[in-house]
């Protein structure tokens, strides 16, 4: 080949491959068609009505501290600022409850990937206004409701990302109801106002950092003008707070951080060098009691953070762990009490402050996490009584004078300390009934291996200090306690922990769901079982009562899931369910 | 002399499919660059070499493994919306792009065309308020406008039959950070 021949070679190869690029280029160009379809909503393609009856508009800081006043509505998280989860309503009662039976029910099986696809569980309080029902369920969705029939009014959807760091399950606990306005918490801390008549958004506020591992679970508690929230996260050494927000501009009104600054009361119980009290933990995941004579708001707070590695943070670490209460208006606080100082076994101080005036005396009930039962005086913190309410502990002495003695802690060995991280009680809330003038607390008998294993901080990741896997022997009861003494007055066994909030009526009833599916209904003198209604799924969720036109009802959100591996490990293969069930008799 | 000039030839042409190369493909020449090289995952690449038929459909697999299609960044316009194409190319069963990036959050408007004379398809986007629907019949264009107001991923999917599982299974990642006033009021933390 001559060198003529070559160079045209070489020119026809190159014309050849650019040719070859550009019909490559041109083949993957878009066909251009004319625009037909247009984005619409999925809720527009159900049967949902678009709007509900303005009944929330009416709804505001007087109606809900009088809240026991109407009793055909739950307006507020605990069905009253008390705590109490009583509801007056006696037409189901010891004597009829047996007819109780399926109203209607409210599937929501959307479909799609989720923030913690096996953990997603239904465990909202439902809110009742006149007739309309609000409620939430995981991943950021809220709805209202036909309370009568079941009927979906309208829908939200606050959109989560797949990565939101998550500690234990995508769950919510329901929402409040002011002024016209549904207030929602999402998992990845935002806090929307939307429009109880048709569920638009009013207004929204960001009140946590995801990227700094803050999330939120709890329902908002609306006091006077404000709507207060608490984001959770102290698995990832966070910085826990509570953030105050005006109910109708959205506006900031304050933040109060649960870890104080050095110089601050209690900032003598973190080390004073380091980083330590930067991620403390002491979240607040759980929504507040109020006592409006002495307008105080109630909060617990969460583990300090790491939770299993405590050599990092030497000190009492206030306040984490405890009840703190503070002055709505300002987040100042007034008092606090620790339940269990230097945590090292994960058992929070979140669960509810419920509040109960015996003998002349305002008091604060609250069953920890520890295994102790507290009774306080709300006025000021003082120790009032405390005793264990389970049988398995082992952790540590609690002495009538509430001197804590530790007994076991978590080893780099790993050793099995009672209760575990769940605690003698989950986050699900006992009641307590006027009219009995006893407590019913579900209960968790359970035990853990505990190990610390120190790390590295680095935000956004898991910042145990180590692990607590819960042993495989687990199992609760539902049992009345009477604050006055102390003292367990019944007790119904059940072979798996019980870890759903109980109700208590006027019907001299308690009702209580059980983690395979179970609803039950005991005689709340006795605790004898009086009804019982397999609903498919397990409950980890909040049961309410109310009636319209003269009828009652029991409404239960019904979808296991949540923090199963902690609370109860023997149940993870219970089917996961989706339903809101109402029941009422014929 | 006759073997100089059939090396130089050599390096000649393969200078200008390497040139030509780099006009038509230039996605493939970024990935030369040293700082995405450094970050090359042995995991990922062994992926790729050894079984380069999860990226096709009915190969290694019986679909396709999500999320290997493309990634395109949504464009913001004077309006403050980010928007951005995405199409269904012809008997493939992906989204092209597979991955939507979103710089911050906010507003995103997708138009979609269905190029695909195989099927019909549609789309389900996340949004705030609702889920978003768009029809997609054979050779159709639809428009979904979404807000989504969190760093973080989310996901896209065509909800007919199994498309999601074959390949039509899409993510939108949204850059940036929460706002000042939500983060803590701690000093910077050490970060992974």
């Amino acid at each position: 080949m001559g060198p003529d021949r070559r160079r045209r070679s070489v020119r026809v190869g190159l014309c050849l491959l650019l040719a070859a690029g550009v019909l490559v280029a041109c083949s993957e160009e878009r066909r251009d068609y004319p625009l037909t379809e247009q984005g619409r909503d999925l809720g527009s393609l159900s049967g949902a009505a678009g709007s509900a009856p303005p009944v929330a508009a009416g709804v505001n800081f007087e109606r809900i501290l009088r809240a026991r006043a109407e009793p055909q509505n739950w307006l507020t998280y605990y069905g009253a600022y008390d705590g109490q989860r009583y509801s007056s309503l006696d037409q189901i009662s010891t004597g009829n409850v047996r007819d109780l039976r399926p109203a209607w029910t409210f599937q929501f099986g959307e479909f799609g990937i989720k923030a913690g696809e096996a953990t997603y569980s239904f465990e909202a309080a439902p809110i009742v206004v006149d007739g309309v029902m609000y409620a939430t369920a995981w991943d950021g969705w809220a709805f209202a409701l036909n309370a009568e029939t079941g009927q979906e009014l309208w829908r939200y959807k606050h959109e989560i990302p797949v990565d939101t760091p998550l500690c234990c399950g995508n769950v919510n606990r329901g929402p409040a109801v002011a002024n016209g306005k549904v207030f929602v918490t999402t998992p990845n801390a935002h806090l929307v106002a939307l429009d109880a008549v048709n569920g638009r958004p009013v207004w929204k506020q960001v009140f946590g950092d995801v990227r700094a591992g803050e999330s939120a679970t709890l329902a908002p508690v609306v006091v006077k003008n404000l709507v207060v929230v608490g984001t959770s996260g102290a698995e990832f050494g966070i910085l826990g707070h509570i953030d105050a927000y005006d109910l109708e501009t959205g506006r900031r009104v304050w933040r109060r951080y649960n870890i104080p600054k050095p110089g601050e009361p209690g900032g003598e119980t973190w080390p004073e060098k380091g980083e330590a009290r930067n991620r403390g933990g002491g979240s607040a995941w759980i929504t507040a009691t109020y006592d409006p004579e002495l307008d105080l708001m109630y909060w617990g707070t969460g583990n300090p953070s790491p939770d299993f590695d405590g050599s990092v943070r030497p000190g009492a670490n206030l306040y984490t762990s405890s009840v703190v209460a503070i002055d709505p208006d300002d987040g100042a606080q007034r008092w606090h009490y620790q339940w269990t100082p230097h945590d090292l076994w994960d058992y929070d101080g979140n669960n509810e402050n419920i509040l109960v005036d015996l003998d002349g005396r305002k008091l604060l009930a609250h069953f920890d996490k520890n295994g102790y039962f507290f009774v306080l005086d709300r006025t000021n913190g003082q120790l009032v009584r405390v005793a264990p309410f389970v049988e398995r502990l082992d952790w540590g002495e609690i002495d009538p004078s509430g001197k804590v003695s530790p007994r076991k802690v978590p080893t780099r060995e790993g050793v099995d300390i009672c209760p575990g991280p769940a605690g003698g009680k989950e986050w699900t809330h006992a009641a307590y009934s006027p009219k009995t003038r006893l407590f019913y607390v579900p209960t968790i008998e359970s035990c853990a291996n505990y190990r610390v294993e120190p790390v590295e901080f680095k935000e956004g990741l898991p910042y145990y200090g180590g692990e607590a896997n819960t042993l495989p022997d687990h199992w609760g009861a539902v049992r009345a306690f009477d604050p006055s003494t102390g003292r367990e007055v019944w007790e119904w066994r059940n072979d798996k922990p019980m870890v759903a909030s109980v109700l208590a009526t006027g019907g001299d009833l308690v009702f209580a769901g059980e983690p395979t599916g179970e609803l039950n209904a005991y005689n709340a003198r006795s605790g004898e079982l009086l009804w019982q209604h397999q609903t498919g799924s397990g409950h980890h969720s909040n049961p309410v009562s109310y009636s319209v036109k003269g009828k009652q009802y029991i409404a239960v959100p019904v979808g296991w899931g949540g923090w199963v591996k902690g609370f109860a490990p023997g149940t993870l293969g219970v089917p996961r369910g989706a339903a809101l069930m109402v029941f009422a008799l014929p | 002399m006759r073997r100089r000039v059939v090396v130089l030839a050599v390096l000649a042409a393969i200078l200008s499919v390497v040139a030509v190369a780099a006009v038509i493909f230039p996605d493939y020449f970024r990935l030369l660059r040293p700082s995405v090289l450094k970050q090359l995952d042995p995991r990922v690449v062994k992926l790729v070499n050894e079984l380069p038929g999860v990226d096709r459909q009915n190969q290694e697999l019986l679909g396709r493994l999500f999320a290997l299609g493309g990634l395109a960044e949504a464009k913001e316009g004077p309006d403050g919306v980010m928007r951005v194409d995405v199409r269904a190319p012809k008997g493939e069963l992906i989204w092209e792009p597979a991955i939507i990036v979103m710089p911050r959050s906010g507003e995103l408007e997708v138009d979609l065309s269905n190029d695909d004379p195989y099927v019909h398809h549609a789309a389900i986007f996340p949004s705030n308020g609702d889920k978003q629907f768009v029809m997609l019949p054979i050779h159709s264009r639809g428009r979904a406008r979404v807000t989504l107001d969190s760093p973080g991923y989310y996901w896209f999917d065509c909800p007919v039959g199994n498309h999601g599982g074959r390949g039509m299974l899409g993510l939108i990642l949204v850059r940036g950070d929460v706002p000042a006033e939500a983060r803590l009021d701690r000093p910077e933390q050490p970060r992974p």
